[in-house]
Protein backbone atom coordinates (compact mmCIF):
# COMPACT_ATOMS: atom_id res chain seq x y z
CA UNK A 1 0.00 0.00 0.00
CA UNK A 2 1.96 3.18 0.94
CA UNK A 3 5.48 3.83 2.34
CA UNK A 4 4.82 1.88 5.73
CA UNK A 5 3.61 -1.28 4.78
CA UNK A 6 6.29 -2.34 3.33
CA UNK A 7 7.43 -3.96 6.57
CA UNK A 8 7.68 -7.80 6.61
CA UNK A 9 4.19 -9.56 7.85
CA UNK A 10 5.01 -12.95 8.62
CA UNK A 11 3.70 -15.52 11.91
CA UNK A 12 5.80 -15.32 14.69
CA UNK A 13 9.15 -17.72 15.18
CA UNK A 14 8.17 -21.18 16.06
CA UNK A 15 8.89 -22.99 18.96
CA UNK A 16 11.66 -25.38 18.94
CA UNK A 17 11.09 -29.17 19.88
CA UNK A 18 13.25 -31.26 22.16
CA UNK A 19 15.34 -32.20 19.40
CA UNK A 20 16.26 -28.26 18.21
CA UNK A 21 13.84 -28.86 15.08
CA UNK A 22 10.96 -26.11 14.81
CA UNK A 23 7.67 -27.23 15.42
CA UNK A 24 4.63 -26.97 13.14
CA UNK A 25 2.17 -24.53 13.68
CA UNK A 26 -0.47 -25.76 16.44
CA UNK A 27 -4.23 -26.23 16.97
CA UNK A 28 -4.54 -22.83 17.69
CA UNK A 29 -1.99 -20.92 15.62
CA UNK A 30 -3.59 -22.85 12.40
CA UNK A 31 -7.35 -21.33 13.77
CA UNK A 32 -5.86 -18.10 13.73
CA UNK A 33 -4.25 -18.52 10.14
CA UNK A 34 -7.52 -19.77 8.68
CA UNK A 35 -10.08 -17.32 10.37
CA UNK A 36 -7.60 -14.62 8.77
CA UNK A 37 -7.48 -16.55 5.89
CA UNK A 38 -11.52 -16.39 5.57
CA UNK A 39 -11.15 -12.62 6.57
CA UNK A 40 -9.22 -12.14 3.55
CA UNK A 41 -11.08 -14.01 0.99
CA UNK A 42 -14.28 -12.36 2.28
CA UNK A 43 -12.95 -9.09 1.42
CA UNK A 44 -11.43 -10.70 -1.93
CA UNK A 45 -14.87 -11.65 -2.27
CA UNK A 46 -16.75 -8.57 -1.68
CA UNK A 47 -14.63 -6.61 -4.37
CA UNK A 48 -14.96 -9.65 -7.03
CA UNK A 49 -11.22 -10.70 -7.03
CA UNK A 50 -10.12 -14.16 -7.58
CA UNK A 51 -6.87 -14.83 -8.23
CA UNK A 52 -5.33 -12.19 -5.45
CA UNK A 53 -1.85 -13.16 -6.94
CA UNK A 54 -2.14 -12.15 -10.93
CA UNK A 55 -4.65 -9.38 -9.39
CA UNK A 56 -2.16 -8.21 -6.65
CA UNK A 57 -2.40 -4.17 -7.09
CA UNK A 58 -6.16 -4.78 -7.17
CA UNK A 59 -6.31 -6.95 -4.38
CA UNK A 60 -3.75 -4.83 -2.36
CA UNK A 61 -5.73 -1.47 -2.79
CA UNK A 62 -8.73 -2.89 -2.18
CA UNK A 63 -8.06 -5.46 0.86
CA UNK A 64 -4.79 -4.36 2.01
CA UNK A 65 -5.16 -5.01 6.17
CA UNK A 66 -7.32 -8.13 5.95
CA UNK A 67 -3.91 -9.41 3.43
CA UNK A 68 -1.89 -7.86 6.51
CA UNK A 69 -3.68 -10.00 8.97
CA UNK A 70 -3.50 -13.00 6.61
CA UNK A 71 0.26 -12.87 5.92
CA UNK A 72 1.00 -12.32 9.55
CA UNK A 73 -0.94 -15.10 10.76
CA UNK A 74 0.02 -17.52 7.92
CA UNK A 75 3.36 -18.57 6.88
CA UNK A 76 3.66 -17.46 3.36
CA UNK A 77 4.30 -21.58 2.08
CA UNK A 78 0.31 -21.28 3.32
CA UNK A 79 -0.32 -17.91 2.12
CA UNK A 80 0.50 -19.40 -1.61
CA UNK A 81 -1.31 -22.06 -1.17
CA UNK A 82 -4.35 -20.73 -0.05
CA UNK A 83 -4.31 -18.05 -2.75
CA UNK A 84 -3.91 -21.04 -5.37
CA UNK A 85 -6.38 -23.46 -3.84
CA UNK A 86 -8.51 -20.33 -3.82
CA UNK A 87 -8.65 -19.78 -7.63
CA UNK A 88 -8.53 -23.79 -8.10
CA UNK A 89 -11.83 -24.35 -6.15
CA UNK A 90 -13.76 -21.13 -8.33
CA UNK A 91 -12.93 -22.58 -11.73
CA UNK A 92 -13.95 -26.35 -10.17
CA UNK A 93 -17.17 -24.50 -9.12
CA UNK A 94 -17.59 -22.62 -12.66
CA UNK A 95 -16.99 -26.12 -14.20
CA UNK A 96 -19.40 -27.56 -12.62
CA UNK A 97 -21.72 -24.81 -13.03
CA UNK A 98 -21.31 -24.60 -16.97
CA UNK A 99 -22.00 -28.73 -17.28
CA UNK A 100 -24.81 -28.43 -15.08
CA UNK A 101 -26.36 -25.23 -17.29
CA UNK A 102 -24.88 -27.52 -20.28
CA UNK A 103 -27.84 -30.39 -18.91
CA UNK A 104 -24.79 -33.09 -17.45
CA UNK A 105 -26.41 -34.92 -14.53
CA UNK A 106 -24.62 -35.14 -11.49
CA UNK A 107 -23.99 -38.86 -10.73
CA UNK A 108 -24.83 -40.47 -7.55
CA UNK A 109 -22.04 -40.54 -4.66
CA UNK A 110 -19.12 -38.35 -4.29
CA UNK A 111 -16.61 -37.43 -6.56
CA UNK A 112 -13.66 -38.96 -5.70
CA UNK A 113 -10.63 -38.17 -3.33
CA UNK A 114 -8.66 -35.88 -5.07
CA UNK A 115 -5.44 -38.55 -6.92
CA UNK A 116 -2.03 -38.24 -5.96
CA UNK A 117 -0.10 -35.02 -6.06
CA UNK A 118 -2.87 -32.89 -4.79
CA UNK A 119 -1.33 -30.34 -2.45
CA UNK A 120 -2.34 -31.30 1.29
CA UNK B 1 -90.96 -67.93 -0.55
CA UNK B 2 -90.86 -70.38 -3.81
CA UNK B 3 -90.39 -67.60 -5.57
CA UNK B 4 -87.84 -66.73 -3.95
CA UNK B 5 -85.62 -69.62 -3.82
CA UNK B 6 -84.10 -68.60 -6.92
CA UNK B 7 -82.65 -65.03 -6.64
CA UNK B 8 -81.86 -66.11 -3.30
CA UNK B 9 -77.73 -65.34 -3.44
CA UNK B 10 -78.78 -62.18 -5.36
CA UNK B 11 -80.88 -61.29 -1.97
CA UNK B 12 -78.22 -62.34 0.21
CA UNK B 13 -75.75 -60.44 -1.22
CA UNK B 14 -78.13 -57.32 -1.52
CA UNK B 15 -78.53 -57.18 2.12
CA UNK B 16 -75.09 -58.11 3.77
CA UNK B 17 -74.05 -54.87 2.16
CA UNK B 18 -77.22 -53.38 3.57
CA UNK B 19 -76.81 -55.39 7.19
CA UNK B 20 -77.94 -59.00 7.25
CA UNK B 21 -79.45 -59.50 10.32
CA UNK B 22 -83.59 -59.05 9.54
CA UNK B 23 -83.29 -61.49 6.53
CA UNK B 24 -80.80 -64.20 8.28
CA UNK B 25 -83.93 -64.61 10.78
CA UNK B 26 -86.92 -65.16 8.00
CA UNK B 27 -84.07 -66.65 5.40
CA UNK B 28 -85.07 -70.32 5.08
CA UNK B 29 -81.55 -71.11 4.24
CA UNK B 30 -79.18 -71.82 7.50
CA UNK B 31 -76.36 -68.97 7.69
CA UNK B 32 -73.54 -71.48 7.67
CA UNK B 33 -74.41 -71.81 3.49
CA UNK B 34 -74.39 -68.04 2.99
CA UNK B 35 -71.10 -67.82 4.55
CA UNK B 36 -70.25 -70.50 2.14
CA UNK B 37 -71.16 -68.88 -0.81
CA UNK B 38 -69.01 -65.88 0.62
CA UNK B 39 -66.43 -67.69 1.54
CA UNK B 40 -66.39 -69.01 -1.90
CA UNK B 41 -66.64 -66.33 -3.30
CA UNK B 42 -63.71 -64.05 -1.84
CA UNK B 43 -61.89 -67.71 -2.75
CA UNK B 44 -62.74 -67.25 -6.57
CA UNK B 45 -61.44 -63.70 -6.43
CA UNK B 46 -58.42 -63.99 -5.03
CA UNK B 47 -56.96 -67.43 -5.41
CA UNK B 48 -55.64 -69.98 -3.38
CA UNK B 49 -54.09 -67.20 -1.62
CA UNK B 50 -54.88 -65.82 1.88
CA UNK B 51 -52.94 -63.17 3.80
CA UNK B 52 -51.03 -65.58 5.56
CA UNK B 53 -49.89 -67.44 2.99
CA UNK B 54 -49.07 -63.34 1.79
CA UNK B 55 -47.33 -63.02 5.37
CA UNK B 56 -45.25 -65.99 4.71
CA UNK B 57 -44.20 -64.77 1.33
CA UNK B 58 -43.35 -62.12 1.61
CA UNK B 59 -40.68 -62.42 5.00
CA UNK B 60 -39.23 -65.61 3.34
CA UNK B 61 -38.53 -62.80 0.68
CA UNK B 62 -37.24 -60.23 2.44
CA UNK B 63 -35.09 -62.72 4.95
CA UNK B 64 -33.61 -64.04 1.66
CA UNK B 65 -33.14 -60.32 -0.09
CA UNK B 66 -31.79 -59.35 3.42
CA UNK B 67 -28.97 -62.53 3.40
CA UNK B 68 -28.64 -62.29 0.19
CA UNK B 69 -27.45 -59.08 0.40
CA UNK B 70 -25.36 -59.65 3.48
CA UNK B 71 -23.27 -62.47 1.21
CA UNK B 72 -22.82 -60.14 -1.64
CA UNK B 73 -21.14 -57.31 0.82
CA UNK B 74 -19.12 -59.82 2.60
CA UNK B 75 -17.97 -61.54 -0.67
CA UNK B 76 -16.72 -57.81 -2.45
CA UNK B 77 -15.20 -57.07 1.44
CA UNK B 78 -13.62 -60.36 0.77
CA UNK B 79 -12.58 -59.84 -2.86
CA UNK B 80 -11.30 -56.35 -2.00
CA UNK B 81 -9.34 -57.31 0.96
CA UNK B 82 -7.97 -61.07 -1.08
CA UNK B 83 -7.57 -58.65 -4.59
CA UNK B 84 -4.93 -56.69 -1.99
CA UNK B 85 -2.98 -59.78 -0.91
CA UNK B 86 -0.37 -60.34 -4.02
CA UNK B 87 1.17 -63.50 -4.11
CA UNK B 88 4.42 -63.17 -2.24
CA UNK B 89 5.00 -59.81 -2.11
CA UNK B 90 2.47 -57.73 -0.93
CA UNK B 91 1.72 -54.95 -3.24
CA UNK B 92 0.79 -52.07 -1.29
CA UNK B 93 3.62 -51.89 2.13
CA UNK B 94 6.48 -53.92 2.91
CA UNK B 95 9.30 -54.14 5.49
CA UNK B 96 10.34 -50.92 6.97
CA UNK B 97 13.02 -49.44 9.56
CA UNK B 98 11.95 -46.36 11.03
CA UNK B 99 11.74 -43.93 14.62
CA UNK B 100 8.88 -43.00 16.37
CA UNK B 101 8.17 -39.67 18.09
CA UNK B 102 9.77 -41.12 21.11
CA UNK B 103 12.77 -42.04 19.42
CA UNK B 104 12.67 -45.49 19.82
CA UNK B 105 12.47 -47.64 16.42
CA UNK B 106 9.65 -49.17 14.91
CA UNK B 107 9.68 -51.46 12.16
CA UNK B 108 7.10 -53.45 10.32
CA UNK B 109 7.03 -56.17 12.48
CA UNK B 110 5.12 -54.02 14.93
CA UNK B 111 2.56 -53.87 12.62
CA UNK B 112 1.66 -57.52 13.01
CA UNK B 113 -0.89 -59.16 14.92
CA UNK B 114 -3.13 -56.02 14.36
CA UNK B 115 -5.07 -54.12 12.37
CA UNK B 116 -3.65 -50.79 11.84
CA UNK B 117 -4.25 -47.49 10.09
CA UNK B 118 -1.43 -45.37 8.15
CA UNK B 119 -1.49 -41.81 6.71
CA UNK B 120 1.16 -40.00 5.57
CA UNK B 121 1.53 -36.67 5.71
CA UNK B 122 3.64 -33.30 7.30
CA UNK B 123 3.25 -31.27 10.36
CA UNK B 124 3.67 -28.35 8.33
CA UNK B 125 0.58 -29.29 6.66
CA UNK B 126 -1.83 -25.85 5.93
CA UNK B 127 -5.67 -27.60 6.24
CA UNK B 128 -5.92 -31.32 4.99
CA UNK B 129 -3.37 -32.97 7.35
CA UNK B 130 -4.78 -31.69 10.23
CA UNK B 131 -8.35 -32.23 9.09
CA UNK B 132 -7.48 -35.69 8.21
CA UNK B 133 -5.98 -36.20 11.37
CA UNK B 134 -8.51 -35.28 13.38
CA UNK B 135 -10.64 -37.64 11.31
CA UNK B 136 -8.60 -40.37 11.98
CA UNK B 137 -8.79 -39.42 15.40
CA UNK B 138 -12.68 -40.49 15.36
CA UNK B 139 -11.95 -43.26 13.87
CA UNK B 140 -10.00 -44.50 16.08
CA UNK B 141 -12.59 -43.81 18.93
CA UNK B 142 -15.44 -45.39 17.06
CA UNK B 143 -13.44 -48.69 15.73
CA UNK B 144 -11.72 -49.43 19.36
CA UNK B 145 -15.25 -48.93 21.07
CA UNK B 146 -16.38 -52.03 19.17
CA UNK B 147 -16.89 -55.21 20.82
CA UNK B 148 -15.48 -56.52 17.94
CA UNK B 149 -11.89 -55.14 19.22
CA UNK B 150 -12.48 -54.27 22.69
CA UNK B 151 -13.86 -57.85 23.89
CA UNK B 152 -12.29 -60.29 21.81
CA UNK B 153 -8.93 -60.23 22.86
CA UNK B 154 -7.82 -62.26 19.79
CA UNK B 155 -7.67 -58.49 18.28
CA UNK B 156 -6.06 -56.15 20.28
CA UNK B 157 -7.33 -52.25 19.26
CA UNK B 158 -6.44 -50.31 15.96
CA UNK B 159 -3.00 -49.15 15.08
CA UNK B 160 -2.82 -45.91 13.65
CA UNK B 161 0.20 -44.73 12.13
CA UNK B 162 0.98 -41.38 10.79
CA UNK B 163 4.36 -41.48 8.80
CA UNK B 164 5.77 -38.12 7.68
CA UNK B 165 6.43 -37.14 3.88
CA UNK B 166 8.72 -34.36 5.27
CA UNK B 167 11.73 -36.13 7.57
CA UNK B 168 13.74 -32.59 7.36
CA UNK B 169 11.55 -30.82 9.67
CA UNK B 170 9.92 -33.28 11.02
CA UNK B 171 11.58 -34.83 13.92
CA UNK B 172 10.60 -37.06 16.44
CA UNK B 173 10.25 -34.01 18.90
CA UNK B 174 8.03 -32.34 16.30
CA UNK B 175 5.59 -35.52 15.62
CA UNK B 176 5.42 -35.50 19.95
CA UNK B 177 4.05 -32.29 19.47
CA UNK B 178 2.25 -31.94 16.64
CA UNK B 179 0.53 -35.43 17.37
CA UNK B 180 -0.38 -35.22 21.33
CA UNK B 181 -2.89 -32.51 19.85
CA UNK B 182 -5.30 -34.98 17.75
CA UNK B 183 -5.05 -38.45 19.41
CA UNK B 184 -2.50 -40.02 21.93
CA UNK B 185 -2.28 -43.36 20.59
CA UNK B 186 -1.52 -42.20 16.62
CA UNK B 187 2.10 -43.13 16.70
CA UNK B 188 4.26 -40.95 14.32
CA UNK B 189 6.96 -42.37 12.15
CA UNK B 190 9.97 -40.58 10.87
CA UNK B 191 13.57 -41.21 9.63
CA UNK B 192 16.05 -40.06 6.98
CA UNK B 193 15.23 -39.04 3.26
CA UNK B 194 16.34 -42.16 2.10
CA UNK B 195 13.96 -44.28 4.05
CA UNK B 196 11.21 -42.34 4.01
CA UNK B 197 11.31 -42.16 0.02
CA UNK B 198 11.50 -46.25 0.74
CA UNK B 199 8.51 -46.57 2.51
CA UNK B 200 6.35 -43.81 0.36
CA UNK B 201 7.15 -46.03 -2.76
CA UNK B 202 5.93 -49.25 -0.80
CA UNK B 203 3.04 -48.00 0.03
CA UNK B 204 2.62 -46.04 -3.44
CA UNK B 205 2.57 -42.69 -2.12
CA UNK B 206 3.73 -39.36 -4.10
CA UNK B 207 6.79 -38.23 -2.95
CA UNK B 208 7.86 -34.60 -4.04
CA UNK B 209 9.61 -33.69 -1.07
CA UNK B 210 13.02 -32.05 -2.31
CA UNK B 211 15.70 -33.58 -0.68
CA UNK B 212 18.97 -31.61 1.31
CA UNK B 213 16.58 -29.04 2.72
CA UNK B 214 17.60 -26.55 5.18
CA UNK B 215 15.90 -26.54 8.81
CA UNK B 216 13.20 -23.91 9.24
CA UNK B 217 12.74 -23.31 5.42
CA UNK B 218 8.71 -22.61 4.33
CA UNK B 219 7.92 -25.35 2.15
CA UNK B 220 4.86 -27.53 1.18
CA UNK B 221 4.92 -30.95 0.60
CA UNK B 222 2.70 -32.77 -1.86
CA UNK B 223 1.73 -36.31 -0.83
CA UNK B 224 -1.15 -38.64 -1.72
CA UNK B 225 -4.32 -38.55 1.07
CA UNK B 226 -5.59 -41.67 1.60
CA UNK B 227 -5.94 -43.92 4.91
CA UNK B 228 -4.43 -47.40 4.36
CA UNK B 229 -6.04 -50.40 5.91
CA UNK B 230 -3.71 -52.99 6.46
CA UNK B 231 -4.61 -56.40 8.19
CA UNK B 232 -2.89 -58.32 11.09
CA UNK B 233 -0.33 -59.84 8.58
CA UNK B 234 1.17 -56.86 7.13
CA UNK B 235 -1.04 -57.15 4.31
CA UNK B 236 -2.62 -54.25 2.27
CA UNK B 237 -6.96 -54.14 2.75
CA UNK B 238 -8.34 -51.30 1.58
CA UNK B 239 -7.72 -47.71 1.04
CA UNK B 240 -10.08 -45.01 2.72
CA UNK B 241 -10.22 -41.68 0.81
CA UNK B 242 -11.59 -38.16 1.72
CA UNK B 243 -14.69 -39.02 1.08
CA UNK B 244 -15.38 -40.89 4.02
CA UNK B 245 -16.89 -40.00 7.06
CA UNK B 246 -15.59 -41.02 10.37
CA UNK B 247 -18.39 -42.84 10.73
CA UNK B 248 -18.06 -44.75 7.75
CA UNK B 249 -14.44 -45.00 7.62
CA UNK B 250 -15.25 -46.56 10.62
CA UNK B 251 -17.77 -48.83 9.35
CA UNK B 252 -15.11 -50.23 6.66
CA UNK B 253 -12.78 -51.14 9.33
CA UNK B 254 -14.93 -52.82 11.32
CA UNK B 255 -15.95 -54.71 8.73
CA UNK B 256 -12.84 -55.96 7.81
CA UNK B 257 -12.48 -56.35 11.44
CA UNK B 258 -15.52 -58.92 11.82
CA UNK B 259 -13.71 -60.91 8.73
CA UNK B 260 -11.29 -61.83 10.05
CA UNK B 261 -10.90 -65.42 11.14
CA UNK B 262 -7.48 -66.61 11.87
Amino acid sequence: MGLFSSSPASPPPPKISSDGAPIAPDRTQRAKCWESRDAYFGCLDRNNIVDSITEKDKAEKACSVEGRGFESNCASSWVTYFKKRRVMEYQRNKTLERLKAEGAQEMPGQIGPPGPGQRP
Amino acid sequence: MTSNTAPRSQQCLRSASKGSQPVRQFGSSPPKAYKTVQEQRSRYRSGPFSWKAGLLFLSSGAALIFYFRYEKARMERKRVAEAAKGVGRPKVGGPFRLLDQYGKEFTDGDMKGRYSLVYFGFSHCPDICPEELDKMAQMIDLVNASPLLSASSSLPPLLPLFITCDPARDTPGVLQTYLSEFHPAIIGLTGTWEQIKDICKKYRVYFSTPEGVQKGQDYLVDHSIYFYLMDPEGDFVEAIGRQHSPEDAAKIILAHVGDWKR
